[in-house]
């Protein structure tokens, strides 16, 4: 079952450890990088004329002679996306990376509607198939459940760029984007994240893997058979193959996290056997201590 | 060609099931992965199965069907006619004399011999016929022909040098007739060449020439020899033998020869032990090749086994500055390479036991004849002067004159009778009588001379029974007589002692201790040192009436019945012994036998032989002058020959066995590829 009875009384205890113990450094209680009217002084900037009188700084004025106009981080309520990837690359291993994938969105977006913020779920696979649109309370997490479990992987060519671009061209105003994904896309993992960063999206990547994709363990002539794409490939698997897998598959692990690591991106990567509480307990923790999360 | 077991071509058809296992095989298993984005990147630069890895599956299923194939031929035995044709017969004659023991070889001659064999048996060819003949004192067949080798091994393996002399030239003409006519039949000696019945390989020839029917095909077989020897040096005792000493009652004489057989002075110790108490100890310094002979002097009442061993061997340098005293380097014997052979260095003998006898003498005073028997002593003597009323049972009983009507029971010696008895009428002297006749068989005669004894008379007796004479006169008339009685034996003198010279002469003293050895039982003073291997001649006359069973003993507690008068061969040096069996062990037929049984005989047995003594080999030089026979030296480096190469000369399945064997490497490399880089 993807939502268990006690599914709820996690989350909860979930929102509560967010709120108590990481203070809302997962999701909530973010500031946005808009300046605007709000209270929080956050810098100084040079008068232009046709500046609001009313921010220049008389302090400074009066004891420097300079014209510094006082500038106010705008506070804003989060809008926070979620975007799951239903590609057939995610139904494979056991339990399914997409159940886990699933279990998490409902998990991250409970922790959001706790704290007031907006959510959006996205479903992507070549595009954007499907879309939980904004909204706000948290008791939109049963609507959002049973959207959740509506889904089932699809598509052919997974594509994270054409489905960010689907989800700006909707009009998604600036906030957190969630991009929870095993990231196998053959377009590269980076032109999606790219299109986020550009329109100063705050992106956390949430990377699933299940173990037999780290080390399938085969030898031998072998017909491997793409569950996304249905393509057979016929190969003689020794030993040096299998090295070589392993050595490219934790080449793409590291080339994820030092994307993200060069871009101040929050970054997430866990093999899918772990339960999503644990996950979400380590991401806050990860964030809290702002490092990258790995289980 | 043809095939020994031509049913077994039907094992091809296990080749059905490995080419369905192919078909089958070749259908890939269908894995699903979540993506093929790092597998793709895996195989970019070699492009997965290529054409000749299909190949290679190809190849393996060859490698598959000609393992089989192989395996299938080598079952069904193929061979060519000629193979059979040119199988050959060998008899391997081992020598198991006791210079194989030698430990100039490691670790013994004997056992280089025996892997030798074993090599040769790696390369026996197919259809190869082999017979093992021990050349022992005696050739032995430990197996007839046979071409199983594993038998053959185990056959041999169950040989074992002996502490006999060698005869290999017995062994050779017995592995002669084991091969009878066959035309490729060939003799492979594996000896150290250190026996005395082969001089020389073309006497060896000319022998068998002679001792075999002289047939064109025997005169065909082929002899080879393998020498393992070194030439060793060697210290042993060639000779050790005793004897009771023909003057004196408790003394023995030792014959002791030690020879030295090496091109090295040495020195040693030869220690002579009595029942295991030291009795001398004689410094040896020996030349090379010297022969070291003694006769020692000795006594002892009891006797009993007496063994010499030879010690300190060591080498013996002269000075440079004086030629008459030695110095010894401390160098033991073996490493020196003096005294490679130890189955000689201790040698065992036999002296007989005396007992003491009780003597009465009734005489009323003769001195020559009181002292003859209290010089003697083994006597205990009692003289009276009267003829007693009861007669001793447990003494020997010496009348002198004085006769009783009734000569008593048991064993009596009687002297110059006066009067008549029931064995003997007294008739009228012989004057100055002369003895022309002596029984020298008699044990009472030994050493004894009686022709040139001056007698001016003696007593004319006339006996009702038939008797034996043991010394007569010209005229007939019996000096020294036995009285056969079924009481006991009566030993009758019919000289007077006062008169005539008899008491004077040693033949006297000897007379008496001859007739007291009669007396009891003693056959005589010697018993003999036997040579190993040889067959012992018993006395069972003397053995205890009592028991029923005998049993022979060797130096290592081997059992043999005792059957007969003759045991053996007795081949382990050390002192046999000849025990009694209880009735119940006889029954339960055990090899278990009472240590603590008393001896009924000892047979001391020794090497004593110069030519196994002898380490260093006699040149079997391939003097064939019939072309049949040759030499070669198998001793350090020199182990190299045809015979013991067996490749090329296995039957063909062993070859198609070994292809077998190849074409499954090639498979588990093929197989390797495929699962393991």
């Amino acid at each position: 079952m993807l939502f268990p009875a006690d599914f709820l009384t996690r989350l909860e205890y979930l929102s509560i450890m967010s709120k108590r113990v990481f203070r809302g450094s997962l999701l909530a209680q973010r500031r946005t990088m808009q300046m605007g009217s709000g209270i929080e002084f956050s810098d100084h900037r040079e008068y232009t004329p046709g500046d609001d009188l009313r921010y220049l700084d008389w302090n400074i004025y009066a004891r420097h002679g300079d014209l510094l106009l006082k500038r106010f981080q705008e506070e804003q309520d989060l809008r926070v996306y979620l975007m799951l990837d239903c590609s057939r690359s995610m139904a494979f291993g056991q339990p399914a990376k997409f159940d886990l994938a699933r279990q998490l969105t409902a998990a991250l977006a409970y922790i959001a509607l706790a704290d007031l913020d907006r959510i959006a779920v996205v479903a992507y696979a070549d595009g954007v198939i499907r879309e939980f649109p904004v909204t706000r309370g948290k008791a939109r997490i049963l609507p959002l459940m049973r959207f959740l479990e509506d889904l089932s992987t699809t598509g052919q060519d997974t594509h994270l760029a054409r489905a960010v671009q689907g989800v700006l061209h909707r009009g998604a105003r600036t906030g957190l984007a969630v991009v929870i994904s095993d990231l196998f896309d053959e377009h590269g993992f980076e032109g999606g994240l790219d299109q986020l960063r550009y329109r100063r999206f705050d992106a956390h990547v949430l990377q699933l893997h299940d173990p037999q994709e780290a080390d399938p363990g085969l030898l031998g002539d072998i017909e491997l058979e793409d569950i996304e794409t249905e393509s057979v490939q016929m190969v003689t698997v020794t030993e040096k193959n299998m090295r070589a897998y392993r050595q490219l598959f934790q080449q793409h692990q590291h080339a994820v996290r030092d994307y993200c690591a060069s871009y101040n991106l929050g970054i997430t990567q866990s093999p899918s056997t772990v339960a999503f509480d644990d996950l979400v307990i380590n991401m806050m923790r990860a964030s809290s201590a702002g490092s990258p999360s790995r289980t | 060609m043809s095939f020994a077991v031509p049913l077994a071509w039907a094992l091809l058809a296990i080749a059905i099931p490995i080419i369905a296992l192919y078909v089958l095989k070749v259908r890939l298993r269908r894995v699903k992965v979540s993506t093929n984005l790092f597998w793709k990147q895996v195989y970019e630069e070699k492009p997965p199965r290529a054409w000749w890895q299909n190949l290679r599956h190809l190849l393996s299923l060859l490698a598959q069907l000609l393992i089989l194939l192989m395996l299938v031929s080598a079952v069904a035995d193929p061979f060519f006619h000629w193979q059979s044709k040119q199988a050959r017969r060998i008899v391997v004659v081992l020598d198991t004399s006791s210079s194989m023991k030698a430990t100039d070889e490691y670790p013994t001659r004997f056992e280089s011999a025996r892997a030798a064999v074993h090599q040769l048996f790696d390369g026996l060819r197919f259809r190869d016929e082999v017979a093992i003949v021990a050349a022992g004192s005696r050739p032995e067949v430990v197996l007839g022909m046979a071409s199983h080798t594993p038998t053959l091994r185990r056959a041999l393996d169950s040989v074992q040098a002996s502490d006999n002399n060698g005869c290999l030239s017995d062994a050779i003409l017995l592995g002669q007739r084991l091969i009878g006519q066959h035309p490729a039949g060939e003799i492979l000696v594996f000896s150290d060449g250190c026996q005395t019945d082969i001089e020389s390989s073309s006497q060896l020839s000319e022998a068998s020439k002679t001792e075999t029917t002289p047939t064109d095909e025997t005169q065909s077989v082929r002899i080879q020899f393998f020498n393992f020897a070194t030439a060793a040096g060697n210290v042993g005792i060639t000779q050790f033998q005793t004897r009771r000493s023909l003057v004196d009652p408790i003394g023995y004489q030792i014959l002791l020869s030690v020879q030295n057989h090496s091109n090295i002075a040495v020195q040693g110790r030869v220690e002579l032990t009595l029942s295991g108490s030291p009795i001398d100890v004689l410094p040896l310094k020996l030349q090379p090749d010297e022969l070291w002979i003694r006769t020692l002097e000795k006594t002892s009442l009891a006797g009993g086994p007496l063994e010499a061993k030879l010690v300190e061997l060591t080498r013996l340098q002269p000075e440079t500055t004086s030629g008459s005293s030695a110095t010894t380097q401390p160098a033991a014997g073996n490493a020196s390479g003096i005294n490679a052979l130890t189955t000689d260095d201790q040698a065992w003998a036999m002296v007989p036991p005396r007992q003491v006898q009780n003597v009465l003498t009734v005489t009323r005073g003769n001195l020559f004849l009181q002292k003859v028997f209290e010089a003697n002593p083994l006597v205990n003597l009692t003289v009276t002067d009267v003829l007693p009323t009861a007669w001793p049972t447990d003494a020997i009983i010496v009348l002198h004159r004085q006769m009783p009507a009734n000569v008593p029971a048991g064993r009596v010696l009687v002297i110059d009778p006066e009067t008549d008895t029931n064995l003997w009428t007294i008739g009228d002297l012989i004057q100055n009588p002369i003895i022309t006749e002596q029984d020298t068989q008699s044990p009472l005669m030994t050493h004894i001379r009686m022709d040139n004894v001056l007698i001016p008379d003696a007593r004319r007796l006339t006996f009702p029974n038939s008797v034996q004479s043991l010394a007569s006169t010209l005229d007939g008339d019996s000096i020294l007589t036995i009285v056969p009685r079924t009481e006991g034996n009566c030993l009758v003198l019919g000289v007077n002692l006062e008169r005539s010279d008899l008491a004077f002469r040693t033949a006297f003293p000897i007379l008496v201790t001859n007739a007291l050895a009669w007396f009891a039982g003693q056959s005589g003073e010697v018993e003999r040192s036997w040579n190993a291997g040889q067959i012992a001649s018993l006395s069972p006359d003397n053995f205890p009436t009592e028991a029923t069973a005998f049993t022979l003993l060797s130096p290592n507690n081997r059992l043999s019945a005792v059957v007969g008068s003759q045991v053996g061969p007795l081949d382990e040096v050390g002192m046999w012994r000849i025990v009694t069996v209880d009735a119940e062990a006889q029954n339960k037929n055990t090899n278990q036998v009472d240590q603590s049984r008393p001896v009924i005989q000892w047979l001391p047995v020794n090497l004593s032989d110069s030519a196994e003594s002898d380490l260093r080999p006699r040149r079997l030089d391939g003097d064939s002058a019939g072309g049949d026979s040759a030499t070669k030296d198998m001793s350090a480096s020199g182990r190299s020959s045809s015979w013991f190469s067996g490749w090329l000369s296995r039957p063909l399945w062993f070859y198609l066995a070994m292809m077998a064997t190849f074409f499954v490497a090639a498979e588990w490399v093929l197989y390797q590829r495929r699962w393991i880089s």
